[in-house]
């Protein structure tokens, strides 16, 4: 199972990345594909869309069933990987990488340290069925 | 929970496994997309000894099989086999089942896995002197499905039944019992061994080039060609030709639910199936409302087409719908869909 070291995790296996900018790139984990199986639709936000950390912000359906993806961090939505419109299976592939989600710009006082680091994800992974 | 006799053999093969109908069996190995078009394009290998099996000999068992069940075994002859239904007083469909027919008088009679014990009981109650004796546990079933899966099975057992056709013979010093049948809309056989002989018959197909594939894949491949599923599409409460499936009724001799049938067509249906495709990725699922006109309904099977590259499903509306679109409630918007018939993909 791939975990980054440079990126934080929530418990809903979202990954998330703060970009030098300060915006905070995030997606769906190594493991959450693998345990979703062939993902087959991702339905974005519109940007500008705002959440709070934890809320349900989009959704990934796979050949097995559909679940929500939620907000890593509490923010704006300033960009969506349109390419997953037509290649979800970016998901599978490249989790990390081609197959990212959305872009937030963190709201008032939002910072990732409340997200687990790599070695505690990696801790919370072994407790997961 | 009872496991198919190849489980470890699945273990082996780093299969992920589900709960189907209370057995434990194979969902996925390398996933189901490239599983479902390892089947399309080339050729895979489903266990799917969950079914149900059993056998029915003595003199009078074609009278008694085509007594309990829709279509006419009577009409088909020795050697070959045949897709019928046990149905109700009301005409329901209590459940969906292949008939091999080895001779005149010796049938294995093929019901869904959860299904078994109902349909089983039927035919002991009708049994008088036949001999009505259960073949799942003694033995392993495994389907191989594709374009290139005659070629397989020439290989591991020197010969491939015909469509629909019965056969015999020896694998490994032990019998097997086959079929030309499927439930993938492709080229197939499904072929019984002993347990004994399980994993040597699985194994053998595998080297022979066959992907192994799970129930993830049956049901998507089973779907594009607008197969029914059984608890979902088909249930006690909606009758053959609601389903669109009046093929599969004889109209040549008695059976249980025919009288109901008969009122049926005389006073129109209550509901009928419809089959839908959406406009892009958007997948209507199992439990979807579904609406049509003035006609309203619930979608009973529903998921990704791997070949269409779009959602399709089916279900039915009530009063029968004769438009040429539909709509699915997907999460909170009603999607548009085409209304088509089936198969989904060309054949």
């Amino acid at each position: 199972m791939n975990i980054p070291a440079d990126l934080r995790y929530a418990e809903n296996h979202e990954w998330a990345r703060l970009e030098p900018d300060g915006r905070v790139r995030m997606g769906i984990s190594d493991y959450a594909q693998d345990a979703l199986g062939d993902i087959v639709y991702v339905e974005l936000p519109e940007v500008g869309r705002t959440a709070e950390a934890g809320e349900a912000f989009a959704e990934v359906e796979s050949t097995k069933s559909v679940s929500d993806v939620y907000a890593p961090i509490a923010g704006t939505v300033v960009e969506v990987n349109a390419k997953l419109e037509e290649n979800p299976e970016l998901v599978n592939q490249d989790p990390y990488g081609e197959g990212w989600f959305a872009i937030f710009e963190p709201g008032e006082g939002a910072t990732l340290d409340d997200l687990m680091d790599a070695a505690a994800y990696e801790t919370f992974l072994e407790g997961q069925p | 929970m009872p496991v198919s006799p190849l489980h470890s053999f699945h273990e082996r093969l780093g299969a992920r496994f589900t709960d189907f109908g209370g057995w434990t069996m194979p969902v996925q190995y390398a996933g189901v997309i490239a599983e479902h078009m390892a089947v399309r394009e080339g050729v895979g290998v489903f266990d799917v000894s969950h079914l149900g099996r059993f056998a029915v000999t003595g003199t009078g068992a074609t009278e008694m099989v085509r007594s309990q069940l829709c279509n006419d075994v009577a009409s088909i002859t020795p050697g070959r086999a045949q897709y019928t239904m046990a149905l109700n007083d009301r005409g329901g469909v209590v459940d969906d089942i292949i008939v091999w027919r080895f001779a005149g008088d010796d049938y294995w009679i093929m019901p869904n896995g959860t299904n078994f014990d109902t349909i089983l009981g039927r035919f002991r109650d009708g049994a008088g002197d036949l001999t009505v004796e259960p073949v799942r546990d003694a033995t392993a079933l495994v389907a191989v499905q594709g374009p290139d899966s005659p070629e397989v099975v020439r290989r591991v057992l020197g010969s491939m039944p015909g469509r629909f056709r019965v056969e015999t013979g020896t694998f490994e010093d032990h019998p097997f019992w086959a079929a030309g049948t499927g439930y993938t809309g492709e080229r197939g056989a499904e072929i019984a061994v002993p347990v004994a002989t399980a994993e040597a018959l699985f194994g053998a197909i595998v080297d022979a080039g066959a992907e192994p594939c799970g129930l993830g894949a049956r049901d998507t491949l089973r779907l594009e060609m607008g197969y029914p599923l059984w608890g979902q599409d088909l249930d006690e409460d909606t009758t053959p030709l609601e389903a669109g499936l009046e093929w599969v009724v004889s109209w040549d001799h008695e059976f249980v639910g025919r009288a109901a049938l008969e009122r049926q067509r005389r006073e129109g249906l209550p509901k009928r199936l419809v089959a839908f495709e959406t406009e892009d990725r958007k997948i209507p699922r199992h439990g979807h409302a579904l609406r049509g006109g003035a006609s309203h309904g619930t979608v009973t099977s529903g998921n990704f087409s791997p070949v269409l590259e779009r959602g399709i499903g089916m279900g039915y509306l009530s009063p029968p719908y004769d438009g040429a679109s539909v709509e699915i409630l997907i999460r909170k918007d009603w999607v548009r869909a085409d209304v088509v018939t089936p198969p989904f993909i060309a054949r």
